[in-house]
């Protein structure tokens, strides 16, 4: 009863303070850090944003200080014209099976091999371990000429698997995914052994559900890197059926007047809503997945 | 029928042996506690048992069959974990359903129905949509216990299942398991280093010290009689306190001299220098009697219902046990006598119990 007469009387400790600034206090209270967010979201949207409008423009506007920030029509007609180019659809597709392709064989290896590292002995372990992370190490740009060749040898050039072999395995994702099943207990996979499960079986039930969120993030890295990947599939295509979104791009900087940036912006909306799309599908999952790893 | 029996099972790690030769036969519906410090091999014997670890040399027969390289899954067993290793991702019910659906071919309507059976005996019907993160630690032991169950093995293993829990809880699930046995009439192999836990549950007790076995028997029997100085010390709290003594022959019998008493023996034991262990509670203390020796109280705690002293005779060091009342004050000279009855001797170049006193 005593404790419940001390929470209603009003604290002398605390001066007196009028109504609206008190509100405009709890207000700055809770908000802070709106303050200091806002400003960061539109200083990452605006290069979206400035991309979306010059898509608007008309050829004319874009480089005319004269015509403002926004379009005086909306051009519509930039997007068949863009898209008129060059064959995005099938652009679309190689882009779609190619970031696919590498995705799902990625998942698979650096599953099987992270497994392998976390929780198998076996000799030279260690030393092969040791080669995985050396493959980080180096910028990627180092093994294109062997990989070019590689790939030349496979005779796959200028087709799609000649985009999808060379990154099957990943170095990074089998480190990222080895450091994510160690913090498994054994004693899970213990149980599992006894409730019938070989290693696949341990892997499949009880390791991979567990590492979701780790395996969502490296999803969307590679994901994200694969789809935006430039230089490797211009090396080792170069005929119109089997090129990738960001080379179409590229031919329309290139295009012999100079770049078109109206049809460029046009098309870079194209190519990168996919991508926009799915990021906002998976935040959800992604901070739904950290905030259940928290709880555990 | 599941008996169990360890025919010389022997672990090595790496060359370096960690469990010897153990000879151990769990009888069916036997509640058998291994118990020992840690390091001392018992968990690597139910692992081994269990099938998690490869035996290095030996055999284990489960109802008569050698399973001694069998996989976990075909040896018909089920074990409790220490942190009860519940899958985190999935609920009460589908950590129960799990390993039936995989081991055997039963159909969804008689693994629902064990597992409702088994949830009704532990009380955890209302938890099993829940996910292990939802559970209390108890209740989460509980599901354990029901992830065993509803297997319906030969053999329970348990690996201090009950160590992660807070002190009262441990007492009521303590309570729960003996109860379990009892009514299910359950063949169990129960890890711990806790030696109320192995005292209070096991019928019988395997106590087990860097890797070797010491001495199976009931609770008491072991508390009675210990094998070695290791079990005397090990069983009992406060721990049995061991005086050292020369024997001398003297007539039929002989004389048993410690640095500051010199008493008859009727027997003539089979050393010349023993350990003479005595229990807090075969000590007698008074003010002004007559005792066998005299000693220096250095402390007295009063636990509740009784005093415990520390006294020091020469250079040992003895505990007493006695009623509140009779508590000595910290300084004071007390005599003792001993309770020769019960009390024992060890050999004290090795340790070993010496048979007669």
């Amino acid at each position: 009863m005593t404790s419940l007469q001390i929470q209603t009387i009003p604290s002398p400790a605390a001066p007196p303070m009028a109504e609206p600034a008190r509100s405009a206090l709890t207000a700055l209270r809770r908000g802070w850090l709106h303050l200091l967010l806002v400003p960061l979201a539109l200083l990452w949207l605006s290069p979206l944003l400035w991309i979306l409008v010059t898509s608007l423009k008309a050829r004319t506007e874009v480089f005319d200080p004269a015509a403002g920030f926004w379009p005086l029509a909306l051009q519509w007609s930039n997007y068949p014209a863009a898209l008129s180019v060059a064959p995005f659809g099938t652009y679309l597709v190689n882009s779609v099976m190619v970031t696919g392709g590498i995705l799902i064989a990625q998942l698979v290896t650096i599953t099987l091999a992270a497994y392998t590292f976390a929780r198998l002995t076996f000799p030279g372990k260690n030393l092969l371990f040791t080669l995985f992370l050396l493959q980080i190490m180096f910028p990627i740009y180092a093994t294109f000429l062997t990989n070019f060749v590689t790939v030349r040898e496979f005779g796959i050039l200028n087709s799609l698997p000649a985009m999808i072999v060379p990154f099957v395995a990943s170095g990074y994702g089998t480190f990222m995914l080895r450091q994510a099943f160690r913090q498994v207990p054994t004693e899970l996979a213990d149980a599992a052994r006894l409730d019938g499960c070989g290693h696949f079986g341990i892997l499949w039930h009880v390791y991979l559900p567990l590492v979701k969120p780790t395996l969502i993030a490296f999803g969307i890295i590679t994901v994200v890197t694969h789809w935006n990947d430039y230089m490797w599939p211009l090396l080792v295509t170069n005929s119109e059926g089997v090129r990738t979104l960001p080379i179409g791009l590229g031919l329309l900087a290139k295009s012999d007047s100079g770049a078109d940036w109206t049809r460029l912006m046009a098309a870079t909306v194209v190519v990168v809503s996919p991508l926009l799309l799915l990021f906002v599908i998976f935040q959800r999952r992604f901070v739904d997945s950290f905030m259940h790893a928290g709880l555990k | 029928m599941a008996e169990v029996v360890l025919q010389g099972v022997s672990k090595a790690y790496a060359g370096r042996p960690t469990v010897h030769a153990v000879d151990l036969t769990i009888a069916d519906k036997e509640f058998m506690v291994l118990v020992g410090p840690s390091g001392c091999g018992k968990s690597t014997t139910l692992r081994m048992v269990a099938g998690l670890e490869d035996i290095t040399a030996g055999r284990l027969l489960i109802d008569g069959a050698d399973v001694t390289h069998a996989a976990p899954q075909k040896r018909d067993i089920a074990m409790v974990f220490q942190s009860y290793a519940l899958y985190p991702h999935m609920t009460a019910f589908r950590n129960m359903a799990f390993g039936l659906l995989k081991t055997t071919d039963l159909g969804k309507a008689e693994v629902d129905r064990r597992i409702r059976e088994a949830a009704e005996i532990l009380h955890i019907g209302h938890l099993l949509e829940r996910k292990p993160n939802q559970l209390s630690g108890g209740e989460r032991q509980r599901v354990a216990i029901g992830r065993a169950l509803v297997r319906q093995p030969k053999v329970f293993l348990f690996d201090e299942p009950l160590s992660n829990l807070d002190a009262k809880l441990r007492t009521r699930m303590r309570g729960e398991l003996k109860r379990l046995h009892k009514e299910l009439g359950l063949t169990v192999i129960y890890v711990t280093h806790d030696q109320i836990e192995a005292m209070t549950l096991g019928t019988r007790v395997a106590i087990l010290s860097e890797g070797r076995l010491q001495q199976v028997g009931a609770p008491m029997e072991l508390y009675m009689h210990p094998a070695n100085t290791f079990v005397a010390t090990f069983i009992g709290t406060p721990e049995m306190s061991l005086l050292r003594c020369a024997v001398r022959p003297e007539g039929n019998g002989s004389l048993l001299q410690h640095e500051r008493f010199l008493t008859a023996l009727p027997a003539r034991p089979d050393a010349a220098e023993v350990f003479l262990g005595v229990r807090p509670e075969e000590i007698l203390i008074s003010q002004s009697a007559e005792g066998i020796t005299r000693g220096i109280v250095e402390r007295t705690e009063l636990i509740g219902s009784e005093a415990l002293a520390e006294i020091l005779i020469g250079r040992d060091r003895v505990v007493a046990r006695m009623p509140i009342s009779e508590a000595p004050e910290s300084g004071e000279e007390v005599s003792l006598t001993f309770d020769f009855g019960r009390a024992r001797l060890f050999d004290a170049t090795n340790g070993r119990a010496l048979t007669s006193i």
